[in-house]
């Protein structure tokens, strides 16, 4: 009996600390209902402890303790906070994926491939060129991978933001007369000025001459253009297939230019009759009406903008922005125009808001998405 | 707020997850070092460690989690370092709670009863006052105590339940006051 006891109290002991900790089922606060009101003397104690428990715990600490924590952080900062990766140009490039579970595993190796590399660089200029500059410089790569962006600083003060699946390349401490970065994807700068240094950005189909302004550049390897909007400043714009040719572009003005291996659409449906694309256009960019932030910039606020685009266009933004992969099983469907702005919505919020304009269905398993009409 | 950190290195958000978090990590982190100061050198760590990974935060599902285990492994190379342990476990640590015992007035909970409660605590098995201090005073869920200290959730549960259990037998089962009292918080 007593044993029996001690079992029962053990469980309404159990009850209070559940309903104490906010854990608590309904079932079990309803089972603890009911003791209360057999055993209206545990209902005493229950509250007793009830009241010690809602006391607030103070601050233990000196005063000022996030002051004392922000002067230690910037000693720290002195150190780089990015953990770039550096591989001479002998060597295989390697790139960082920022955000990839890889990332911590792989701290250990560059450390010593770094090392390595540095002594090799170092034999091969001593030996091979022994009066002649250090040419061999090392590179930085930082990539991000599908889903994520990251913002990096360059070490001119330069700020880069990075769209998801975009990696940009640059000469670790920048030396000679230009600032050269070479960029795959989707990046917005802003660059310090320093006119005796002129910022020259590498795209696909384009090299980009700018002094100290700010643009975006999207420029992804399986897009048929090369889109450059920019935002304040000027920019010289050379295209790789003629160089003699420049495009000066005016603030907010957007120059769409050809990739250089435009991809071939084979089996094209008969029905598309569509004028072979223009190599390059230049055009306003479109602005948002409430701010008149150019929709192309969006992204670095976090927004997910399609603008005028088509379906087949914001499939792969979609694929990028989620880190999924979208298949559109109509070739029609394909060519239908969206505008959007979305922040902060899901996937599923995404696609339902295309669904209800675009009167198509889909099916998301795991990471495929299936648009049918 | 880890979005804003990430990716706009909102600094301002950053100093509001500071305020919002840093006193209970030094509470909990202080619990396991004993020292003011080491306490607050470790939860300074913790926060330059996060600005070092900025980057990587979207990904953290539970920050709060992630930096109370940071703060429990830096605590607990603190103390390998410190007395020459080869090997930390929190059932030997002697863990020193820090637990806030102002009973509300109206509750006429007397110094006494406070001083024998702080007593009951102090006697409790060292995970078991951790478990304690964590749920009660910084309000983590008990799958939070768990993933920090690395324990399962089942365990979070019935220690608590030991914990309550102690300290609520030790109660007078009626209040000194009178019975006035009693109608206010018997259930009936």
């Amino acid at each position: 009996m007593q044993e029996d006891q001690f079992k029962q109290e053990e469980r309404f002991w159990l009850l209070v600390s559940l309903r104490l900790a906010g854990e608590a089922t309904p079932e079990e606060l309803d089972e603890l209902d009911a003791w209360l009101v057999r055993c209206p003397e545990m209902g005493v104690r229950m509250e007793m402890l009830h009241g010690l428990w809602e006391s607030v715990p103070s601050d233990a600490r000196r005063g000022g303790a996030l002051n004392r924590h922000l002067q230690r952080l910037s000693n720290h900062l002195s150190a780089p906070a990015l953990n770039y990766e550096t591989t001479a140009v002998l060597e295989e490039e390697e790139e960082v994926s920022v955000g990839s579970s890889r990332w911590t595993r792989r701290l250990l190796w560059p450390a010593l491939g770094i090392a390595a590399a540095i002594a090799l660089v170092f034999l091969f200029v001593n030996v091979q060129e022994p009066r002649g500059e250090a040419t061999r410089t090392a590179q930085n790569t930082v990539s991000t991978k599908r889903g994520s962006k990251s913002k990096i600083q360059l070490p001119d003060g330069s700020q880069v933001w990075l769209n998801a699946d975009s990696r940009i390349i640059y000469d670790e401490n920048f030396r000679g007369p230009f600032r050269q970065v070479q960029i795959i994807g989707e990046a917005y700068f802003d660059i310090a000025k320093d006119k005796d240094h002129p910022f020259i950005i590498h795209a696909n189909s384009i090299d980009i001459k700018v002094l100290g302004t700010s643009l975006n550049i999207r420029s992804y390897n399986n897009e048929k253009n090369t889109e450059t909007v920019l935002i304040r400043g000027s920019i010289e714009v050379t295209l790789r297939s003629s160089p003699d040719k420049k495009i000066i572009l005016q603030p907010n003005e957007k120059l769409v230019v050809q990739n250089g291996k435009a991809i071939v659409v084979k089996n094209k449906p008969v029905l598309q009759k569509e004028e072979p694309a223009p190599v390059m256009t230049l055009g306003k960019a479109h602005l948002q009406e409430k701010d008149s932030t150019a929709m192309d910039i969006l992204w670095v606020k976090n927004q997910l903008a399609f603008d005028k685009e088509t379906l087949e266009d914001a499939a792969r933004k979609i694929e990028r922005w989620y880190d999924v992969k979208v298949t559109i099983k109509d070739e029609r469907l394909k060519h239908t125009e969206y505008s959007a702005v979305f922040e902060d919505e899901s996937l599923r919020q995404v696609m339902e808001a295309l669904r209800m304009t675009g009167n198509f269905r889909y099916v998301i398993s795991k990471k495929e998405i299936t648009i049918t009409p | 707020m880890q979005e804003r950190i990430a990716f706009y290195e909102d600094m301002k958000a950053y100093n509001q997850l500071f305020e919002l978090l840093s006193g209970g990590i030094f509470r909990f982190t202080y619990s396991l070092v004993k020292s003011q100061e080491v306490a607050e050198e470790i939860v300074s760590d913790v926060f330059i460690k996060m600005w070092q990974i900025r980057d990587r935060l979207p990904e953290i599902e539970n920050l709060k989690v992630y930096l109370y285990t940071i703060a429990r492994n830096f605590s607990f190379n603190y103390i390998t370092k410190h007395y020459k342990n080869t090997m930390v476990s929190l059932d030997e640590l002697d863990v020193e709670a820090v637990i806030e015992l102002n009973g509300p007035v109206e509750m006429c909970i007397s110094a006494d009863l406070i001083q024998q409660i702080g007593r009951v605590i102090r006697q409790l098995p060292p995970q078991c006052r951790l478990i304690f201090q964590l749920v009660k005073e910084e309000g983590l869920k008990y799958k939070e105590v768990a993933a920090v200290l690395e324990i399962s959730p089942l365990t979070v549960r019935n220690q608590l339940a030991i914990a309550v259990r102690k300290i609520g037998e030790m109660l007078p089962a009626y209040l000194q006051s009178g019975f006035k009292e009693i109608n206010r918080f018997s259930h009936s």
